[in-house]
């Protein structure tokens, strides 16, 4: 069975809560602006413990891919690729995606999020625009 | 030196063996200080500098350090562990649930994504890779305990094999290894009773980064930066602490992991330019007698994979003139321990 993930975390759970309102949000210190991406509770940027989610557009760019070829899961066959995706409304946050079989991908090109349902969890995926 | 003269043992929190395990392995009635040092490969060279800290401040004065592990008969690091149905990934600051719901489960992959950002940032190639793997091969090709001993690897052979995560090819893996290495560290007066050559440290270095480092470190690619590691900061100290350079360095012994970490190591330790560890490792600075030789008992990629502890042993024998890929004249040399990890670094020194 495929992975799913923990969605309650303290720390991440709002992104999944997010996700399952068909949204992707990232978590943003709210006395600086900073992007705190992996989430966490604590703004190392300026010392502030006051952390906020904000809704960005799923939309982003390909930052780096690779094709699987080995096969490492059983619910993971080969060909796969997994995607590395730069946020548009928050360079520098990135998210991984699945996409099946063997994609021809080029750097820089635009991607799309779009949700998956995964037994009773929503992930969200990314796929060429 | 006799084993009853063991007073310190330091060991690596990857292994299955611990310090009162080899204790009572070897008979040693004398341990008064011992130590685990982490994150797995990145440990070894802080191991040696946990070692050295004991001794300068009286804790110990004959440290072993070692590193065991199993990783062909028993677990296999590049294998993922499949989930069991019902448990959910993540959590609790592992941020696995960014990580394997997506697909990405054992290094190999992690690496092939940062190779390939290397390719589309600075235009690396597959054969500068292969320079990497062919450089680590020839020297394993010296070594009789090296596990591809009497296994050449040709460019044609090298671009020809196996894909197992584009770009990474089965020859730009380490190997999966059953070993163990151990070296003992103590004061140079004693080493200087002893009959093999002492080695001196000049210094040792150990460096992180703020960003998310959690248990798996496949979340370093989602790092702000992914080609450039802690391995930079850690060069940084190091030279400083050394007082030398990369122009001071004979011989370096880099993690290698994948060919793609010594490519990123090239960089960050001040080799070459950011951008042209490619370059620089196809330039014949690899070759026997080229500006650097790297790995030169054959390293991760074709000694063993004894997780970076049988770097310091190479450097060791450099240091000493008894390698099987004798530099000669060789002053000094850099050893290094994993990245995208927070890592360590040394640099041993000729007595």
């Amino acid at each position: 069975m495929r992975p799913v993930p923990v969605v309650d975390d303290r720390d991440t759970g709002p992104f999944w809560r997010a996700a399952l309102n068909g949204s992707i949000a990232i978590c943003v210190c709210n006395q600086c602006g900073e992007a705190l991406h992996l989430p966490k509770a604590y703004c190392h940027h300026c010392g502030s413990w006051d952390i906020n989610w904000r809704q960005v557009a799923g939309k982003g760019k390909l930052y780096s891919w690779t094709v699987v070829r080995l096969q490492v899961h059983p619910a993971f066959p080969v060909p796969y690729a997994i995607v590395v995706v730069d946020l548009d409304e928050a360079p520098g946050v990135r998210l991984l995606g699945y996409l099946d079989g063997d994609p021809h991908l080029t750097a820089g090109q635009p991607m799309q999020a779009y949700m998956e349902n995964i037994a009773d969890v929503t992930l969200p995926n990314w796929k060429p625009n | 030196m006799d084993l009853a003269e063991i007073d310190g043992v330091i060991c690596s929190d990857y292994d299955e063996v611990i310090p009162t395990d080899l204790a009572h392995s070897l008979g040693l009635d004398g341990i008064t200080y011992w130590g685990t040092v982490g994150s797995a490969g990145a440990a070894p060279c802080a191991m040696i500098g946990h070692a050295m800290a004991a001794i300068i401040a009286g804790m110990a004065s004959n440290v072993l350090v070692f590193r065991a592990l199993n990783g062909r008969s028993g677990p296999r690091f590049g294998a993922a562990s499949p989930s069991a149905p019902a448990k959910a990934c993540g959590g609790n600051g592992t941020y696995d649930e960014f990580i394997s719901p997506y697909g990405l489960l054992v290094p190999g992959q992690m690496w092939a994504l940062i190779a390939r950002r290397h390719m589309i940032e600075y235009g690396s190639t597959a054969a500068d890779r292969g320079a990497i793997a062919l450089a680590c091969r020839r020297h394993a090709n010296a070594n009789p305990a090296a596990m591809m001993y009497g296994r050449p690897l040709t460019m044609d052979a090298y671009l020809g094999s196996r894909m197992l995560t584009d770009p990474l090819r089965i020859n730009d893996y380490s190997l999966e290894s059953d070993g163990a290495c151990a070296v003992v560290v103590t004061s140079a007066e004693r080493a200087d009773d002893c009959p093999q050559p002492t080695v001196l440290i000049r210094a040792v270095a150990q460096g992180t980064t703020s960003e998310a480092q959690p248990g798996n470190f496949y979340a370093a690619v989602l790092r702000p930066a992914v080609l450039e590691q802690p391995s930079r900061r850690v060069a940084e100290l190091l030279y400083r602490r050394a007082g030398l350079g990369p122009g001071d360095i004979d011989i370096a012994q880099f993690y290698d992991c994948f060919t793609i970490s010594v490519m990123i190591q090239l960089e960050d330790y001040g080799f070459c330019a950011r951008g042209e560890g490619g370059a620089f490792a196809s330039s014949g600075a690899l070759e026997p007698g080229g500006r650097l030789p790297i790995t030169t008992a054959g390293g991760n990629l074709s000694e063993a994979y004894i997780h970076g502890m049988t770097h310091v042993l190479e450097g060791v024998r450099q240091m000493r003139g008894t390698s099987t890929s004798q530099v000669a004249g060789a002053e000094t040399c850099l050893v290094t321990s994993a990245i995208p990890t927070p890592t360590s670094a040394l640099i041993l020194r000729a007595s």
